[in-house]
């Protein structure tokens, strides 16, 4: 198990790396944007005048360079500063939203991934029959219409004609649990039917992929039946491009849901950093892409020590 | 001739039950199953639904009848094509590649100076790649194609065949007002009007050709940029392989849709700049695709034995490493190529699609999709296009992968 | 056929009878007077009286346009939903009615000297603050004060431009001293940038804390998601029926619309006007559909070839078809413009002025004139500049085919299109909010030294007569001079005026109104729940 912990220390390391590159990217880029902050938060009533004082109240009169790395000076020690708009802290602004996000993420999440796994198994099982037809066209179908469309039939259903669940998923505090679960349903019905085909056609490909390998015609051939087949002996070595591909979706679950929430009004972080651009407010935006970048780092991570733990040949190298 | 609901009833069950026994006296049990399950459905639909249900059932079951029937046509007339292997003396001259390289560039020199017959050239040399690549060997595998796959390569067949030609098929042009705003569907217009009055068929029309050429155009981009990246950096190793890797982890963190929005709103809502923006993103994941499936290959003994023989890397690539990992290549070529499509409506949805008037599919759901909540069914006509799009390229995909997985059973 | 005189003494009666001031005896007796039937005044009577505003219920609002950065400094106020929040827990000195007239909020009366360059405002002595304190000139001279001066970072300084000192008269009341003379100066208060806020004690202004001394309360509030307010007892106005009020930011469209149909919100701010038709076959919901200030222009700079030439800005102006520009990119929710911005819902309007139409044919004589047939030129918009902008310059483009001219559309960027586009590029759309009066917005976009003069436009008859309207103190005369400078800037001004967009927004059956709405902004001049009420 030594190695794992080498493997997790040397990508953690790397991990901060690119983060750091990251940060770069992203900060010159909202300096490239048109316009600035200044002009963004007076729009087209500004003057000349006003703009100045208002650059100069923001402290946007100092050289980017410079922005930036007292930016980072604070960043290092997990001090992200304050929103430039609004002088709040960037903690407070996001610390919330982050967890309405991962509350939906988990969400739709809990669901997605049982299912699609599921699935994926027995549409390998009975590859090319009818079901798999169907369960294919079908996933195909869900995630080739655009979020927001799939957002919009499901509340013209769900809560307009049927009025079983709620339109807008507003949360609020001292909601109970369960509560929650119906308010938050439809933005994660969504999101499980956009995720679903993808990791089921991998898990479909992966175990079909193996299908052919030597061992399985062996096991074939002592008469195990095929769901034996498929569950003892395919999966355990299709976990992992199965784990990556699962990794890659949670990452989308948490990094891609800005058109979700917008059409379902939940309140997570991808609206906030769609404002955030919007305003040229560079804090928030460098707070909300560096949560998103770790996220998927870690998720990545994750996938990959999964990978070994499942797949016995890399559990004990040679 | 008026059928009465009863007639109709008993006419239906009548015919299922038929081809269900047929199946079984014949021993044909997928036609059986299928049959006889239809039936219990229809029962329970039947009571449920009453005669409306089963009409729709009954509907449904004749297009996917059609359907089939298409698809079967359109594969034995593949298979007729490839047999006569009407391409075998082209190949055989050697001069095949050749006269391809000469018409792609006489499309792009017409394209770019707005000669009036690109398109025909352009269908051309389709047709001229597509003759010279069937032959009988290509004829054998086309038998083994299930109707899925037959029917996903039809469709592709009409979408291109739209997409080409489409100032000659659409009545209209993308941009022409001809009536009031959401007219409904008359002897002129096939599906009605638009919000602005314009046909909505020429719209669909044009757009096979500005969505799916920019699809396809973005997806061959991030194909190009990764899988060529990732071929290098599995032959090469070392630090160059090193840092496109941790390259590509750079911008695979960074969340798509913003990364798209930040160089949309910097660079402006340029078609060129959409197809970069998309390529970019969707680049690092072909590439690390294409180098976990190029690792496995370069430790083989065969490329082992081609390096001592002394062949250059450009030989190694090209004729050793990539015909072995084509295949799930192919696979991820076809999900990026719908996922595009989307990120594409997404941006729109954020004020940051295709310029209008370009008729594009992802914009015209977005520019009404809120119709939908109104029952009203504009929306939907765009988006079918993608899904069926959708289906059909994953159709071809997966019997392509379902082949090269060397199953042979069934 | 009643006279205009009895017709608004039964306007007032009405309203009486609504807010239950006056007895039925006394309604019944100053009805017949004014020329109505003894039955006819029963039924005014009880349909009035029915009508009468009712206390109580959480009134919950779908509003549009709210951002994650939204703060309370007035000066900064941009978006929309803060717009609706400050007209709901602060006060302005004056307010714009539901007759579209100028009403007390926190002044009580106003006055002038003749020359109309000193105003004097009397404050109302019951006002308060949230927190306690009585609202009083010390916070009236500090909240304008956050808009004036060098090192004002506020957006309405040019509002403010011209008031060179504001005194505190002692006696609870304050006087606006001017260095030209301004008869506008009242309808200046109602902006959205002047509420009162508490004043510091050093002559600043406490905006943070989101204190005010409006209709209700602000108990919690989250920029970009929404706010919960509940009604402040001792408010100084008459109005505020709901015990609490709830304003929910939704963004989307369709998801605001959403929220209305299944009545997960009582009122809805900017209804799409694409889905208006269907929307209102909905039983359970209400459209308000209200002729608005605000414009849409398309100026071009007098002073570049081609448009300094008259014929050439002519040709332009009679090539656009209004009706189908109203018809296919509005959906009919907007009043037709003359290239004049000045527009019904503003008063002094002038309503008899011949409407340049759509005559091709004309248009092209012009262009002979100008000697600039098969002209071409290039028209720059941005999506963001109001709903279907590229589709109405699209469609300008088709009309303006028929008179021989080739309209090049440039699709600029959203972001910046105010600083890289605007007053700079020599033909662009653009929208205006809406402003109280025609003085104020000649002044700030017409006026020949404007800083906003977005035409370039330097008319002298055009700018003497705004000089002497602004002094001019008697109505009938002011209207004559503003319906002097309509007819100039329609025939020689180097704005196209397609149309001024309608404010439509949406309620549920149970909510009630007068019947009259306020123009200046959406949901009753962004003043509905004040004025609103439940019906039981």
């Amino acid at each position: 198990m030594g190695d794992i912990a080498g493997l997790v220390g040397k990508r953690l390391g790397l991990g901060l790396i690119i983060l750091l590159v990251i940060s770069v990217i992203i900060f010159f880029m909202v300096e490239l944007l048109p316009g600035d902050i200044a002009q963004a938060v007076l729009g087209q009533g500004a003057t000349e005048e006003n703009l100045a004082a208002l650059r100069k109240e923001m402290g946007l009169d100092q050289p980017a360079i410079v922005r930036y790395l007292g930016w980072l000076k604070d960043a290092v020690v997990f001090d992200f500063g304050s929103s430039v708009v609004t002088q709040e802290p960037v903690t407070s602004i996001i610390g919330e939203r982050f967890a309405k996000t991962l509350f939906l993420a988990a969400y739709a999440a809990v669901i997605a991934v049982p299912v699609s796994i599921v699935l994926g198994v027995l549409v390998a099982l009975m590859r090319n029959s009818i079901f798999d037809r169907v369960a294919n066209v079908l996933t195909l179908t869900s995630i080739s219409s655009p979020e927001f469309f799939l957002g919009y039939i499901l509340i013209l259903y769900f809560a307009v004609k049927w009025g079983m669940f709620p339109a807008i998923a507003s949360l609020s505090e001292g909601m109970s649990f369960v509560e929650l679960l119906n308010r938050a349903f439809l933005p994660a019905l969504t999101l499980v039917l956009v995720v679903v085909a993808h990791m089921m056609r991998m898990t479909r490909a992966s175990i079909i992929n193996l299908l052919a390998s030597p061992y399985i015609e062996m096991a074939r051939l002592k008469g195990a039946p095929p769901l034996k087949v498929i569950v003892r002996h395919a999966l355990p070595n299709a976990w992992a491009p199965i784990i990556n591909v699962v990794a890659l979706n949670l990452a989308y679950l948490i990094t891609g849901v800005v058109l979700v929430e917008v059409v379902f009004v939940y309140p997570g972080i991808g609206q906030a950093l769609v404002d955030a651009v919007s305003k040229r407010d560079f804090p928030v935006v460098q707070a909300c892409c560096l949560i998103f970048a770790a996220t998927f780092i870690l998720l990545n991570l994750a996938a990959d020590v999964g990978a070994i733990l499942t797949n016995p040949r890399l559990r004990h190298p040679k | 001739m008026e059928l009465t609901t009863s007639q109709f009833v008993i006419g239906y069950y009548t015919f299922l039950l038929g081809v269900s026994c047929f199946g079984a006296y014949t021993n044909k049990r997928q036609v059986f199953m299928l049959a006889f399950s239809l039936t219990l459905v229809s029962f329970v639909l039947g009571i449920v639904g009453g005669a409306a249900a089963l009409k729709a059932i009954a509907i449904c079951a004749g297009m996917l009848a059609i359907a089939g029937m298409i698809s079967f046509g359109f594969r034995e007339f593949l298979i007729q094509i490839a047999e006569g292997d009407f391409g075998a003396g082209i190949r055989n001259s050697g001069s095949s590649s050749v006269v391809t390289l000469i018409l792609v560039a006489a499309c792009i020199v017409s394209g770019v100076m707005g000669w009036g017959f690109t398109e025909i050239l352009i269908a051309i040399t389709i047709l001229f790649v597509v003759i010279t690549s069937l032959n009988p060997e290509t004829a054998k595998e086309l038998r083994t194609a299930p109707l899925t796959a037959a029917f996903g390569m039809f469709v592709i067949f009409t979408y291109a065949v739209a997409g080409i030609f489409a100032p000659w098929i659409a009545p209209f042009g993308e941009a022409e007002v001809i009536s009031s705003a959401f007219a409904p569907p008359d002897e002129n217009m096939l599906l009605g009007a638009d919000q602005l009055g314009r046909d909505m068929f020429s719209r669909i029309v044009y757009g096979s050709r500005n969505s799916v050429g920019l699809a396809i155009t973005a997806t061959v981009a991030a194909f190009i940029l990764g899988a060529g990246a990732g071929l290098l950096a599995a032959t090469k190793g070392g630090w160059f392989d090193q840092f496109m890797g941790r390259f590509a982890d750079v911008i695979m963190s960074i969340p798509s849709l913003i990364f798209a929005l930040l160089m949309l709103s910097i660079f402006g809502p340029t078609t060129p700049v959409i197809i970069c923006a998309v390529a970019i993103i969707y680049a690092p994941r072909v590439f690390r695709l294409t180098r976990a499936v190029a690792g496995n290959v370069v430790v083989m003994d065969y490329i082992e034995a081609a390096k001592l023989r002394g062949e250059g890397m450009w030989y190694l690539i090209r004729r050793e490493i990539l015909p072995n990992s084509t295949a799930p290549l192919v696979a991820e070529f076809g999900l990026e190529f719908c996922f595009v499509f989307l990120l594409v409506a997404g941006l729109s949805f954020l004020g940051l699609g295709i310029q209008p008037p370009t008729a594009d599919w992802g914009s015209m759901v977005r520019e009404n999709a809120t119709l939908i909540s109104f029952g009203d069914i504009t929306p939907l006509i765009p988006a079918a296009a993608i899904a069926l799009l959708t289906v059909a390229v994953n159709f071809v995909v997966d019997w392509m992968l379902f082949r090269s997985s060397g199953l042979k059973e069934q | 056929m009643k006279s205009v005189k009895d017709q608004m003494l039964l306007d007032k009666l009405a309203d009486a009878a609504r807010t239950g001031s006056i007895s039925r005896r006394s309604f019944m007796s100053n009805a017949i007077t004014a020329g109505l039937t003894a039955s006819a005044a029963t039924g005014l009577w009880s349909s009035s009286a029915k009508a009468a505003p009712q206390n109580g219920g959480k009134f919950r609002v779908a509003q549009h346009d709210g951002n994650t950065s939204d703060t309370h400094d007035p000066g900064t106020y941009l978006s929309y939903a803060m717009i609706l929040l400050a007209h709901t827990f602060r006060s302005y000195l004056t307010a714009i009615g539901t007759d579209q007239n100028l009403a007390p909020d926190l002044a009580t009366e106003w006055s002038a000297t003749p020359d109309a360059t000193e105003w004097t405002f009397k404050l109302n002595p019951n006002a308060k603050f949230h927190s306690g304190g009585k609202v009083t000139a010390t916070d009236v001279i500090a909240s304008m004060n956050h808009h004036r001066g060098e090192n004002s970072s506020s957006a309405a300084t040019a509002l403010l431009a011209s008031v060179v000192e504001i005194v505190d008269n002692g006696d609870h009341s304050v006087t606006f001293k001017l260095d030209s003379p301004n008869a506008d100066l009242p309808w200046i208060m109602p902006d959205y940038h002047l509420p009162i806020c508490p004043a510091n004690a050093d002559g600043t202004i406490n905006w943070q804390t989101g204190d005010g001394s409006g209709p209700y309360r602000l108990v919690e509030h989250e920029s970009g998601v929404g706010s919960r307010l509940v009604r402040f007892d001792d408010w100084h106005g008459e109005g505020a029926y709901f015990d609490e009020v709830e304003f929910i930011i939704i963004n989307d469209p369709n998801a605001r619309q959403t929220a209305l149909v299944t009545g997960d919100v009582d009122a809805c701010s900017l209804l799409e006007n694409k889905t208006l038709g269907l929307l209102s076959r909905n039983p359970n919901i209400e459209v308000d559909n209200v002729g608005s200030a605000s414009a849409i222009t398309i100026p071009m700079h007098v002073d570049v070839a081609p448009f300094d030439n008259n014929d050439v800005r002519m040709a332009l102006k009679l090539a656009i078809d209004r009706d189908e520009l109203i018809e296919k990119v509005t959906y009919g929710a907007a009043t037709k413009g003359n290239d004049f911005h000045h527009s019904p819902a503003m008063p002094y309007w002038p309503d008899d002025i011949e409407q340049t139409p759509y005559d091709p044919d004309k248009a092209k004589w012009h262009l002979q004139q100008a000697g600039a047939e098969g002209l071409s030129v290039s028209l720059s918009a941005a999506e963001s500049i109001t709903t279907g902008a590229i589709d109405m310059c699209i469609l300008y483009a088709e009309q303006a085919k028929k008179a021989g001219i080739n309209i090049n559309v440039v699709r600029e960027p959203n972001d910046g299109y105010w600083s890289d586009v605007w007053l700079t590029k020599p033909w662009c759309l653009v929208s205006w909010g809406a402003r109280p009066t025609p003085d104020v917005m000649y002044t700030l976009a017409y006026k020949d030294d404007a800083a906003w003069n977005e035409t370039h436009w330097k008319n002298p008859k055009f700018n003497e007569l705004l000089l002497q309207a602004k002094a001019e103190l008697d109505d009938v005369k002011r209207a004559a001079m503003y319906r002097e400078m309509a007819i100039i800037s329609r025939d020689d001004g180097g704005a196209v005026i397609p149309y001024f967009p309608n404010f439509v927004y949406g309620r549920r059956k149970g909510v009630k109104h007068t019947g009259q709405l306020a123009a200046s902004w959406q949901l009753d001049g962004a003043r509905g729940a004040s004025r609103w009420w439940f019906e039981s």
